[in-house]
């Protein structure tokens, strides 16, 4: 539950930049990690009710997910990683270990959190509409 | 409508420097620190008294952080065992972060220790999240929460590279499979060690050493 702290923080960090563009921001698009563990529906419950008296009032926050991304030391592999994906976990699960060879790996890319962009609509956007 | 770029700064970036500063701390005072995740009640406590008369017999120093919402009952068990001990009341917070830490360590002895154990509040969400910067990472649950737990908390479990059953003389009495879990695990993280244990009577604490990289040939 640390999904209102994380948001805060997105917001005072985006709010210099915010504050200069013109038009309104209607997303706000948030990479995360496949190994984040915060909720989707937190972070987007958390952003509408923070986002309030701010430019981000009334934007949507989107989570676009990072899959994770490994290398292997023992055979040179660099890319995605398998998933367990049976019921009994109900939804994938990255295996850290390398699909070619099944080595220990280290994790390139799963772990990030970051806002990649904005969605932003000016006047004449709306207009030409 | 049009996309903006904006810098792409991590949100969690100054957790991970923190971490890292603790990481390079620690390797500097020659620590190994181990950091103790679980569910509540699942013998987190017991397991990290028993590893400290192991580690203390063979002449090692070891200090511990404890964590937990409220109180200082974990903090007082490893002070009665003989470890420097910090207790570190979390409040709200569900999790320690690197920041926390690194203001514990500054009240420990860090130049004579040997042994850290940071001991997270019981929560199998959370931490996973926020690295602490130790060397080593476990995460505890027992045979009473049922032999479900992995399937139930996949993400932590497929990230950490130890997980210890507690209580493995209960699992009979409450109807678990214990090797249900060990199978799960295996599935989900191939390189994770799973190892069994009973803090209680004592048993499966020398294979949980040996799982962490700490060598135990002159105990019991």
């Amino acid at each position: 539950m640390h999904e209102y702290a994380v948001v805060s923080e997105l917001i005072n960090a985006l709010l210099p930049q915010a504050e200069t563009i013109e038009g309104r921001i209607v997303g706000v698009i948030l990479k995360k990690g496949e190994l984040r563990i915060l909720s989707d529906q937190a972070l987007a419950n958390a952003f509408e009710l923070l986002a309030e008296g701010t430019p981000f009032e009334g934007a949507r926050l989107i989570v676009e997910l990072v899959s994770v991304s490994v290398s292997c030391s023992s055979c040179g592999y660099e890319g995605a990683v398998d998933h367990v994906s049976d019921e009994v976990f109900h939804f994938a699960v990255p295996i850290l270990s390398c699909p070619k060879c099944q080595s220990k790996v280290d994790v390139q890319a799963g772990r990030e959190l970051f806002v990649d962009r904005l969605s932003v609509q000016t006047p004449a956007e709306t207009d030409s509409r | 409508m049009h996309n903006v770029q904006v810098n792409g700064e991590d949100i969690l970036k100054r957790q991970l420097e923190l971490a890292e500063a603790n990481r390079r701390l620690l390797e500097e005072k020659r620590v190994v620190a181990v950091s103790v995740m679980g569910a509540i009640g699942s013998g987190k406590t017991s397991l990290i008294e028993r590893m400290i008369d192991r580690l203390a017999g063979q002449g090692l120093h070891v200090g511990t952080i404890a964590a937990d919402s409220a109180g200082d009952d974990d903090h007082q068990r490893f002070l009665s065992h003989g470890a420097d001990s910090i207790n570190l009341n979390t409040q709200d917070d569900c999790h320690l972060d690197a920041h926390t830490v690194d203001h514990a360590m500054e009240h420990l002895p860090m130049d004579k220790l040997d042994i850290l154990f940071i001991e997270n509040v019981g929560n199998l969400i959370c931490p996973a999240d926020f690295p602490l910067g130790t060397a080593n990472e476990m995460v505890v649950i027992s045979t009473t929460e049922g032999d479900d737990m992995v399937r139930k908390h996949p993400k932590i479990f497929a990230q950490t590279d130890i997980l210890v059953l507690n209580k493995i003389d209960l699992a009979d009495a409450v109807g678990m499979d214990p090797q249900r879990v060990v199978s799960d695990y295996s599935r989900i993280n191939p390189h994770g060690k799973a190892v069994l244990t009973d803090a209680r009577h004592e048993k499966g604490i020398d294979d949980l050493l040996e799982a962490l990289g700490f060598e135990c040939t002159n105990t019991q």
